[in-house]
């Protein structure tokens, strides 16, 4: 992805701590924004970026595990990674179980910090490569008349030609015709392909 | 005597009233006794005599006594056409009152009395008084009816003790006369007597001199001489005088040692010496004519052989001439002995010894208590310095998360700057300004992290107690400083209200700190479980010109009514975990900075915990010099 600068933004209460931290990353090239609590980062909801959030888990007012838990809520999936000074089992397994990309103790070294921020921008990338990946196939669904997805149904049940033919009423020579057409639709070239597409697409669906 | 008539009187009226005239007897006749001294009336001899004499019998049952007294003043007038006459006159003057007993008192009227005996009516019998052996010697044998108890003349022994007294004596000077019968008499006796001396020292016989020239010879005798006389009665020129007043003007001006064997003389200027005194004499006169009024014949009598002639001394002479008390014989009699102020005050000095004693004993047990107290004060204040500190170390546990937090911070920026840093090094790109920056944030954050470090130090600092001025506003800011992370890991809103004023408090600032801690601490834990909008605890000092008062109010559950009194009690709590010192030690610091701490219910919601101290602002200055 050689597109725009990653998005690194740091949710500290601590300004001094804040300040150091977007200046390390800054020089560590990615473009930084820093908020001061929970409720200034939701007020402001940054644009839907390539990036990851830095959260601080004691932040005045509602504290950085409810932060997660919003964006989960408000479906922003910028992979977050939980900062503490005071690290204690139950916030770090929450934090984790609530999908932390890592979970940080201060004073936090450079390499540790700027591997997580790497970490968590990978796995930014893979989500939206991932997201992309799901939205073409779904364009291409999109583009199936009733009969073909009907006829896709088959295929990706296993049923022969025959049995789609009979199941549907039409003549088994329409159902080859119908299969063709799909297979170029959906831009597959063999009937494994198809069963691979097929796979993808539930998956898509069930997200 | 009215006392015969007054009993008459009582008699007639007590049988007039028992109509019972016959049963009284008649009243006895009264004794008559006549006392006929040698000399004139009226010195002190014959004073000191009478007194003893009239003493004894007047203590007879019933005053049956009356005494008469003579003088035939013998000095003067003497010869046997005197006492012819004399006896004539008394013969007359007694023939109707006639005496049952005669004392006769001093050599010449017993004398009178054995020429002139005839006179006396048959038996009556007769005591003399004042009489030497000697003299009895040379009246010789007493006719019937005369008895008497005799003196001796210790001439002899009063200069051999005066010797004792002053071995260091080279001469020893004798003054006498030889007008009378009397003044002879004693002439010859010391002339007699001093023989024995002579081998000794020098002995000088004064005589035929008037007394003016005798007192003038006396006046310059040097050292190492002593003086003994017994006095004289007629001087060269033909003046009578009592031997007592001759040895009077004598001794007013001799300034060496003067013996005397009289003890009238005492008392002029003279040492004193063996003699019989006078009222010891007229006593022993008494007790003869008693036992002979009393109807006791005069051969069986009980009498003593001599009248006790013991060593007199005037004590201020003794001191005068440094003669040591211890060294006086036995039985001496010291007069004008000017008792000691032990003597003189007894019972005033044991009372006031007493009253010191009991009162030293008060102040030292007083003292005493006082140490004890004291020590039991600064046993107290240490110890309470101790838990104070005790609980110190716990709000310090307490607070460790939160002010580990606070450290934590700074030091996570250090990290983050210096690494920033480094990386800007190793870019080869120019950032100076940026370099500077980083600088000036890592030592502002390094300040950050040290001051909490200072704050944190101040709770786990073991000190002795403090008495200084400081101001309560800045120990409530400090406090706030302390606990603010505390608050905010808790998500408790924390306010302090400063007053705003200058007044001092006079004290201990970490233990006063420490009990605004523990009101804190209480206060953000009753606010743990309420919503968040209530979870508020403020701080406000209030300052009048003579206490402050600091409130510390939370907006929590509250205190049960039942449980205000009691909070302050040790060991209790109604909290999951805590000791319930807290409150307890709080009150302890707060009383020993003589002020009052209590809980009230909040105004809506919660309770309210206000603290009153005294403020110092007089003691102030006075407490800051030593500061």
């Amino acid at each position: 992805m050689n597109t725009p600068t990653p998005m690194v933004l740091v949710v500290e209460d601590d300004e001094p701590l804040r300040t150091a931290l977007l200046r390390l990353l800054e020089v560590a090239g990615y473009d930084v924004r820093g908020y001061a609590s929970t409720g200034d980062f939701l007020l402001e909801r940054p644009d839907d970026r390539h990036g990851c959030v830095l959260i601080d888990v004691q932040l005045p007012g509602p504290s950085g595990l409810d932060l997660q838990a919003a964006l989960q809520r408000l479906a922003i999936d910028l992979p977050v990674i939980v900062m503490t000074g005071r690290p204690d089992v139950a916030s770090s397994v929450r934090a984790l179980k609530a999908g932390a990309v890592d979970f940080l103790t201060k004073p936090i070294e450079r390499e540790q910090l700027l591997a997580a921020v790497r970490s968590a921008l990978d796995r930014d990338a893979a989500r939206r490569l991932a997201a992309e990946e799901a939205r073409t196939l779904l364009a291409r669904f999109g583009l199936l008349s009733d009969v073909e997805r009907r006829v896709f149904d088959g295929i990706v049940a296993g049923r022969l030609n025959k049995q789609i033919a009979d199941d549907l009423s039409i003549a088994e020579r329409t159902v080859k015709l119908h299969r063709s057409r799909l297979m170029v639709k959906l831009e597959v070239e063999s009937a494994a392909e198809l069963g691979r597409l097929a796979e993808r697409l539930q998956r898509v669906h069930a997200t | 005597m009215r006392r015969p008539t007054v009993l008459a009187c009582a008699f007639v009226l007590v049988g007039a009233l028992a109509l019972t005239p016959a049963a009284w007897p008649e009243p006895a006749a009264n004794k008559r006794v006549l006392v006929v001294y040698a000399t004139g009336r009226l010195l002190p001899a014959i004073v000191a005599f009478d007194k003893g004499f009239r003493g004894l019998l007047g203590e007879r049952p019933n005053g049956d006594v009356e005494i008469y007294d003579e003088f035939l003043d013998a000095a003067r007038f003497s010869g046997p056409e005197y006492d012819r006459a004399v006896a004539d006159h008394l013969r007359q003057k007694y023939s109707s009152l006639p005496p049952d007993v005669v004392v006769v008192v001093a050599r010449e009227a017993l004398r009178f009395a054995v020429r002139q005996q005839h006179l006396l009516p048959a038996g009556t019998p007769v005591v003399h008084a004042v009489v030497g052996t000697d003299d009895l010697a040379e009246l010789g044998p007493m006719p019937p009816g005369f008895v008497g108890v005799p003196t001796v003349d210790e001439f002899k022994r009063t200069i051999e003790q005066a010797l004792r007294w002053h071995p260091q004596a080279r001469r020893l000077v004798v003054v006498l006369g030889v007008g009378t019968g009397r003044d002879r008499a004693w002439r010859a006796k010391v002339m007699a007597e001093k023989v024995a001396f002579e081998p000794r020292l020098t002995v000088d016989v004064l005589e035929g001199l008037t007394t003016e020239e005798a007192t003038a010879r006396l006046a310059v005798l040097g050292p190492d001489t002593i003086v003994f006389s017994p006095g004289y009665e007629l001087d060269t020129v033909g003046h009578f005088d009592a031997p007592f007043a001759r040895i009077r003007t004598m001794a007013s001006r001799t300034q060496v040692p003067f013996y005397v064997p009289l003890t009238t003389p005492l008392g002029t200027g003279v040492v004193g010496g063996y003699a019989a005194d006078f009222e010891v004499q007229g006593h022993e006169a008494a007790r003869v004519v008693t036992q002979l009024l009393d109807g006791v014949a005069p051969p069986a009598l009980e009498m003593p052989a001599l009248v006790p002639a013991p060593m007199h001394v005037d004590w201020r002479q003794l001191r005068r001439f440094r003669i040591d008390e211890r060294s006086l014989p036995p039985g001496a009699v010291v007069h004008f002995r000017e008792p000691s102020i032990w003597e003189d005050h007894r019972n005033a000095i044991i009372s006031a010894v007493t009253l010191v004693l009991l009162q030293a004993g008060l102040i030292a047990g007083l003292l005493v208590e006082r140490r004890r107290r004291h020590e039991a004060e600064t046993a107290a204040a240490h110890s309470r310095a101790e838990l104070a500190h005790a609980s110190r170390l716990a709000v310090a546990g307490e607070l460790a998360a939160a002010l580990a937090h606070e450290i934590n911070q700074p030091l996570g920026a250090i990290l983050s700057n210096a690494d920033t840093a480094e990386m800007i090094l190793d870019s080869d790109v120019d950032r100076r300004d940026l370099l500077r920056t980083i600088v000036a944030d890592i030592r502002r954050d390094d300040v950050r992290a040290s001051e909490v470090i200072r704050r944190l130090r101040t709770l786990l600092q073991k000190h002795d107690v403090e008495r200084a001025p400081f101001s309560l506003d800045e120990a409530a800011i400090d406090v706030e400083l302390v606990l603010r992370p505390e608050a905010r890991r808790r998500g408790v809103s924390l306010t302090v209200q400063p007053s705003g004023t200058q007044a001092m408090l006079l004290g201990d600032r970490i233990q006063v700190q420490q009990v605004l801690i523990n009101l804190v601490l209480n206060a953000m834990d009753a606010v743990a479980d309420v919503p968040e909008p209530r979870r508020v605890v403020s701080v406000a000092v209030h300052q009048t010109p003579d206490q402050c008062t600091v409130r510390v109010i939370d907006r929590g559950h509250g205190i049960a009514p039942e449980d205000r009194s009691k909070v302050f009690e040790s060991f209790f709590t109604t909290k999951r975990s805590g000791m319930g010192l807290g409150l307890s030690i709080a009150r302890t610091i707060v009383d020993a900075h003589g002020g009052s701490i209590h809980a009230e219910a909040g105004a809506v919601h919660g309770s309210e915990f206000i603290v009153t101290l005294p403020t110092r602002a007089s003691d102030a200055p006075r407490m800051a010099v030593p500061a």
